[in-house]
């Protein structure tokens, strides 16, 4: 790790593209999100959000465009001047560096909620087992699952899996954790629950990226506000800024949507 | 409405009389009539030679060909899902090679049948006298055997055996592991596991779940198909009272022996699968599974799944 990463921004994203087929959903994103920033993506759907979230850790593949973490290539890497794409094992080691949350929560269904945290630092990071249930125990109190430690996935609410889901990500230490769209799949009364266990990260210092559509959670919580549609970035900025005087036609049409559907019109 | 004031008790006080079950009667009396004009041939008819029956149940050829059948279920069976594993992975590769050459294997060996194959493996020396490694295309051999000396009945046999297993097994467990959501490699994938990790920790334990009661049912099926060795001579229980009744002439008793013996190995099996079922089915707690009785399972349930 080079001085000048250290400085410069956590996760920067240059002239990003994404197609599949001859259908383009990503057309040039360029972000930077600095260390202990939340950051959060809102847009309509099929906007390109998520799939601009999976192309961070390289579960999709960039057409074109880099993503660098800490100033080094996600997925890609230099020998000499040829660029050469990692192979999984290699971008292994950088994934352990990106923890994700789904809107599925993709807990394992077959290990109880402590086999699912303990599980990837033992296996990949070599933690010795009493410390990996030590340190889940504590993960497991900061989201208030302690009592869940032997529950198995099936048993729980959504609410519960995410917030398990959430520290099993935290298990490997990652630098950066990317939500995508964490709460759309709960039912309404659990979303308070999930957003709380995020906002308390958040106020930890985590850095964030959070594709979402709780506008409230947005403009409470993050530093930054991503507003995409069409595969672009529409406009950024301070979220008061982004959320209250919006500068384009098509981010007032998004918000007064999304804004008038919450008020539950 | 003359009926209404004749009537002492009310709606309240009594049970309807239960719509009469005729056919169910008739049809009961039936079977049970059938059964026992069975019973009565089982125990009187004089062919049946019980006290020969009885003599060699425990007869240390009949024994040791019990032995043989049980060891070439086993082996047929572990060296089948081997193959099997590595077939399914093949499979699902992303790479066309693999992809053919599994479909080739599965293809060739699920279409043949195994008492073909069998004889096929055991007269191998036909087509190739000698087997050796080496490089290819008439360069040099560095060990080289002939074929005869590998190829003996029993290897033919298990080849024949396990590879046509081998074939059912990856189709089976290409579906157990297609059926695992993608969601939990790419969940195993973020937290920076490894492809090998991944498959061996999320992905295989979840669909060895979901094909466990095919396995089972296959493995029964197997230990019935391993009496196709006794056309290579190969002592297993067929061959074994074979054997004994080609010297005796008391050909329906010994073939009893072999019956009773492949029905308490069958039975066995699917009790013990019945056992792993149920420990499955508790350790995944999203789907509590009543107990159920000895004889409301498997047994008949598989049995059609296999005629069907």
């Amino acid at each position: 790790m080079t001085a000048s990463a250290v400085n410069g921004p956590l996760l920067k994203v240059e002239r990003l593209r994404k197609s599949f087929g001859t259908h383009e959903v990503l057309s040039g994103i360029d972000l930077a999100v600095n260390r202990g920033e939340v950051t959060c993506i809102v847009g309509p759907s099929g906007s390109g959000k998520s799939t601009l979230l999976r192309c961070l850790n390289y579960l999709e593949r960039p057409s074109s465009g880099a993503v660098f973490l800490n100033g080094e290539p996600v997925g890609l890497r230099w020998k000499g001047d040829r660029l050469y794409e990692m192979s999984f094992n290699q971008l292994s080691i950088q994934r352990q560096r990106m923890g994700m949350v789904f809107q599925s929560f993709n807990l394992f269904p077959h290990m109880t909620v402590l086999e699912n945290l303990i599980e990837a630092p033992v296996l990949v990071k070599r933690v010795p087992r009493t410390q990996a249930i030590r340190e889940a125990m504590d993960l497991l109190e900061r989201v208030g699952m302690c009592e869940r430690a032997s529950y198995y996935p099936a048993q729980l609410s959504g609410g519960q899996q995410q917030r398990a889901a959430i520290a099993r990500s935290l298990a490997m230490k990652p630098d950066v954790m990317l939500f995508d769209e964490p709460t759309s799949a709960l039912d309404p009364e659990l979303v308070g629950e999930v957003l709380a266990a995020m906002r308390q990260l958040a106020d930890d210092g985590m850095t964030m990226v959070v594709v979402t559509h709780e506008m409230g959670f947005a403009r409470d919580v993050a530093d930054h506000l991503i507003f995409m549609d069409g595969g672009v970035i529409v406009e950024q900025g301070r979220p008061a800024e982004v959320l209250t005087s919006p500068q384009h036609e098509r981010t007032r049409a998004f918000l007064y949507r999304v804004l008038n559907e919450s008020q539950g019109v | 409405m003359p009926d209404v004031h004749s009537r002492t008790r009310s709606i309240h006080d009594q049970k309807p009389v239960a719509v009469p079950k005729i056919g169910r009667w008739i049809g009961g009396a039936a079977l049970a009539l059938s059964a026992a004009v069975f019973l009565q041939i089982l125990v009187t008819n004089e062919n049946m030679q019980w006290d020969v029956v009885g003599e060699y149940m425990l007869n240390p050829a009949i024994l040791s060909g019990l032995g043989m059948t049980l060891l070439l279920t086993f082996l047929a069976m572990v060296i089948g899902l081997l193959i099997g594993v590595v077939l399914a992975i093949m499979r699902l590769s992303s790479s066309r090679v693999f992809q053919i050459a599994s479909w080739g294997w599965i293809w060739f060996f699920r279409g043949v049948p195994p008492l073909v194959q069998m004889i096929f493996w055991y007269n191998l020396a036909l087509l190739l006298p000698e087997i050796s490694i080496g490089v290819p295309f008439g360069g040099p051999k560095l060990l080289s055997w002939p074929t005869n000396d590998l190829i003996t009945p029993f290897s033919a046999a298990i080849m024949g055996l396990a590879f046509t297993e081998s074939a059912y097994a990856a189709e089976m467990l290409r579906a157990g592991i297609q059926a695992v959501n993608t969601g939990q490699t790419e969940a195993a994938a973020t937290l920076g596991m490894t492809r090998w990790q991944s498959l061996r920790r999320i992905v295989l334990p979840q669909a060895l779940k979901i094909v466990i009661p095919p396995i089972g049912n296959d493995t029964i099926s197997m230990l019935k198909f391993t009496s196709l060795v006794s056309v290579l001579a190969l002592p297993d229980l067929l061959y074994s009272a074979q054997m004994v009744y080609a010297r005796t002439y008391q050909t329906v008793p010994l073939l009893l022996v072999a019956t009773i013996w492949y029905l308490v190995l069958t039975t066995v099996l699917t009790v013990v699968e019945h056992a792993i079922e149920r420990r499955l089915a508790n350790l995944r707690h999203d789907r509590p599974r009543k107990a159920k009785g000895l004889f409301s399972f498997r047994l008949f349930a598989r049995q059609q799944e296999v005629l069907k």
